[in-house]
């Protein structure tokens, strides 16, 4: 399975909750109204706006697409060697 | 197979790109009134206050249009559609024939009569980078004016103080969104705004733009407002003038059912622009709003290609008013609700909303409640009534 980190940009991030309606074992908004990152529904040493994870390929494309419905691009995805996956710059 | 889909935004270029997944050989074609590549419009303001640069607007490169072999005709509108003889005009003359048709045209915004410089509306890059030219010029003694009661207001409201201008919002009702807050949750706006030292005029009817040639204010019924530059937020219109004639049945939007097929064979709806059936709030819907647009391109899409796909979701829209909070979700509109159900208090400084009809939760609005957006959302997507922790 691949391992990649998620992270939300708590800057950019408006609260528009695109990424959670479509991948809500990956995100869930906190109460500042900012999209937390999860481990398949579950928060290891607490909340957070990155975390690493193992993923299987159906999985990385569901946190993909979350990450595509960002309208602020908010959500970005590295893969194990650190390079970014999503957004291309 | 042939497709035409009219508009540029997140329905239609979302709408293409699901297209070429489905259908590697087929003849796709993207007509857009912008020249720029497809750019999110909800990243304008952390454009406008520098949290981003512009290049990052942008959600695809030039390239990609080629790349996916989708034929984009920028710069370009569809004047005519002809839905017996299948095919569209578009302003150069040049005639296009469809098998499947998407009709994803967006909306404009409400304008009022005259255009001074610095006159602003938020809704294109143009109009951002515009605003940010105006903002550029900026003396230490300008002041910013406001007319409206809504989302673009909300972020003019953000974008003024983020500049350090001193504000005055006039809006022609008591409260901001006045078709969906009750007098209480209004009120807490208000108070909001003016504890943050915005100058609010309410039941001020709009009148007319100061100055010839350069703003030097605006005109209500409770007085004349004296600012440099003046944001304007009155709504938005659906895009649809150029279907009359067409048999389209339209409403609000250009009616939908919640396949997004229209009345008439093989032409599609998605975006601003549709007023669809709502599986959920089991009603037309109109919904101005990201992902519902970019959902619908998806679905819409699938439609086109033959693969039935019904439209779910539940859509919601956050807002911050000069630190507030705002979160809509689901239909929020009191007109649609038999009830509405008020938990917190004006005293308390924060207000959840909720719509009940038959005997169920259709949508909900927090006020700096951000801890019921989840259980309001459940509510709403399992059709049932909200129960509190």
């Amino acid at each position: 399975m691949p391992k990649i980190r998620v992270r939300v940009d708590e800057d950019l991030c408006i609260g528009a909750a695109s990424c959670v309606t479509i991948a809500p074992a990956t995100f869930q908004m906190n109460q500042e109204n900012k999209a937390n990152v999860l481990d398949h529904g579950t928060e290891p040493g607490g909340p957070t706006y990155e975390r690493w994870m193992e993923v299987t390929e159906e999985e990385y494309e569901t946190i993909l697409l979350g990450a595509q419905s960002c309208p602020t691009l908010a959500v970005f995805i590295y893969n194990e060697e650190g390079t970014l996956l999503f957004p291309e710059m | 197979m042939r497709y035409v889909i009219i508009g540029g935004g997140i329905a239609g270029t979302t709408a293409a790109e699901e297209l070429r997944k489905l259908d590697n050989t087929a003849e796709i074609t993207l007509v857009s009134e912008e020249q720029h590549a497809i750019y999110s419009r909800v990243l304008l303001p952390h454009y406008i206050k520098g949290i981003i640069p512009r290049e990052r607007v942008f959600l695809k490169k030039e390239t990609w249009y080629d790349d996916q072999r989708i034929e984009w005709l920028r710069g370009e509108i569809v004047t005519t559609l002809d839905v017996k003889n299948k095919f569209v005009r578009i302003s150069t003359g040049r005639e296009i024939e469809y098998d499947k048709l998407l009709i994803a045209t967006g909306s404009t915004p409400r304008t009022v009569l005259d255009d001074p410089r610095g006159v602003s509306y938020l809704r294109s890059l143009d109009d951002a980078d515009h605003f940010l030219q105006l903002l550029n010029e900026r003396d230490t003694n300008w002041k910013a004016g406001i007319y409206g009661g809504g989302f673009i207001a909300c972020e003019y409201l953000n974008l003024f103080a983020h500049a350090g201008m001193p504000i005055e919002l006039a809006i022609r009702g008591d409260h901001f969104w006045s078709n969906v807050l009750t007098e209480e949750a209004g009120e807490l706006v208000n108070q909001h705004l003016v504890q943050q030292g915005v100058i609010l005029h309410k039941q001020a009817a709009f009148e007319q733009v100061l100055g010839e040639d350069v703003l030097t204010g605006f005109q209500t019924s409770v007085g004349t407002h004296v600012c440099q530059l003046l944001g304007i937020g009155i709504g938005i219109e659906p895009d649809m003038g150029f279907l009359r004639d067409t048999g389209i049945n339209m409403g609000r939007g250009i009616l939908a059912n919640e396949f997004l097929e229209t009345n008439v064979s093989d032409v599609y709806t998605a975006g601003d622009v549709a007023e669809y059936y709502d599986v959920v709030a089991m009603q037309q819907l109109n919904t101005g709003n990201w992902l519902n647009s970019m959902t619908q391109g998806r679905v819409a899409a699938k439609n086109m290609y033959g693969e039935k796909t019904v439209f779910e979701l539940v859509s919601s829209y956050a807002a911050n008013a000069l630190g507030l909070d705002i979160v809509f979700v689901g239909d929020t509109s009191k007109q649609h609700a038999e009830r509405v159900e008020v938990m917190g208090s004006l005293k308390e400084k924060s207000i959840t909303q909720l719509f009940i009809r038959e005997n169920r939760c259709i949508g909900g609005v927090m006020i700096g409640r951000n801890q019921d957006r989840k259980e309001v959302t459940d509510a709403i997507r399992e059709r049932r009534l909200f129960q509190s922790k």
